[in-house]
């Protein structure tokens, strides 16, 4: 695997709606940028060894960069595959839908639930937005959120970001009935 | 809202979020830089304190009041980025105006001694501190210069970092923005002025005709 650069995003959130938001709300997105292992090899039917060289090493590399730069226990969480113009949005989604991938998040951060994603090809500076829900229970509404990254020179044509999002809480403000109140 | 005795430096100048943004180049080219670097920007979005005001308001009481908070808030979040003030050899700042106020607005926030003093002392630096401004709407990406904090001049450390805080500044808002690097470009190799040869109109001739 041959990683470019590696790319942190944090937000502190102090207010929300005109109202100060005590502690800040944190939310924490740390990004590779990869060659693309199967960039220039045509259509690749199996997958599987470019998955088995790549998926776990970008796992263990980003879930405790992702946990460093949060600085707080992680209560929802995400993560996102962005492939360069060149190559395949499965390119992305092998990377990140296994559990060679998310397993090391999930451990480091105490959770059970399958991470949110997104997936999608576009081009250098494209920009994505990370889902994110509860760790444990992805039904929790209150955590049910996005944030934004962009990356100006990043992802080339034959290169791929994959990142992961943490949060240190739900929306800022949040304020919806719970989901077991409309059953 | 009333301000009370209990209200943060934060609250103070109505700060509404903090954008952090980090890049650690491991290969650039295919090669690992022989000096490796971590940059980041960081961005505070506040309230334009001058919103309403006319164009020949006297800025000088709100910058005392807001930048050197805002110098603060910054600077202490560059410093935990980048492992260290000893580790940060270029700096940078900049401001992106909303499109209800003026660019002196962001000017006026960035450009006196109560921010690029305080900037340059808690980031232990003597350069004085290049800059970018723009009056923009919410998402401006803004290409912030940086160049050495000691020696301007020194060329390896002419680079730029990207910030952007993708919901501001809405039109009432400012972004301002300070931003460091531990190293020079990946690969600098353009000399410098020890290097460079006497250029002048004249013994270039043969390149100009």
């Amino acid at each position: 695997m041959n990683v470019r650069k590696i790319v942190t995003h944090v937000e502190e959130i102090r207010a929300e709606g005109g109202r100060p938001v005590s502690p800040a709300a944190r939310v924490a997105v740390v990004a590779a940028v990869i060659d693309n292992p199967w960039a220039g090899q045509g259509f690749v039917e199996d997958l599987g060894p470019g998955i088995d060289a790549t998926a776990s090493d970008l796992g263990a590399l980003l879930a405790p960069e992702v946990l460093e730069a949060l600085g707080a226990p992680v209560e929802a969480y995400g993560k996102a595959a962005i492939v360069g113009l060149d190559g395949e949005v499965e390119h992305g989604s092998a990377l990140i839908h296994t559990l060679k991938f998310g397993d090391h998040f999930r451990k480091a951060a105490n959770a059970t639930t399958l991470l949110p994603a997104v997936e999608k090809r576009g081009a250098v500076g494209t920009v994505f937005d990370i889902p994110l829900k509860h760790i444990t229970d992805a039904t929790i509404r209150s955590h049910h959120q996005t944030v934004e990254v962009r990356i100006s020179d990043a992802p080339h044509p034959r290169e791929i970001v994959i990142a992961l999002a943490a949060a240190s809480q739900g929306r800022p403000q949040q304020r919806l009935a719970d989901l077991s109140t409309e059953r | 809202m009333q301000e009370t005795a209990t209200d943060s430096p934060a609250e103070r100048i109505a700060l509404r979020k903090l954008v952090t943004y980090r890049d650690v180049v491991v290969t650039e080219a295919g090669a690992r830089p022989a000096l490796p670097a971590r940059r980041a920007s960081v961005a505070a979005v506040v309230r334009n304190p001058w919103i309403g005001t006319e164009p020949c308001t006297d800025l000088s009481e709100e910058q005392g009041r807001v930048a050197p908070v805002l110098a603060e808030l910054l600077t202490d979040r560059l410093i935990a980025a980048l492992g260290g003030a000893d580790r940060i050899e270029a700096f940078g700042k900049a401001a992106i105006v909303g499109t209800a106020g003026e660019i002196e607005h962001a000017g006026a926030l960035i450009h006196t001694p109560f921010f690029g003093n305080l900037v340059r002392e808690f980031l232990q630096g003597e350069s004085i501190i290049c800059f970018a401004d723009a009056r923009a709407e919410a998402g401006e990406d803004l290409v912030v210069p940086l160049w050495h904090k000691n020696h301007a001049a020194t060329r390896s450390h002419y680079q730029t970092i990207s910030a952007r805080v993708p919901d501001a500044p809405r039109a009432d808002e400012i972004v301002v923005i300070a931003a460091a690097s531990t190293g020079p470009r990946p690969h600098p190799r353009i000399g410098d002025r020890t290097t460079d040869l006497a250029v002048t109109k004249e013994n270039l001739e043969e390149v100009l005709s």
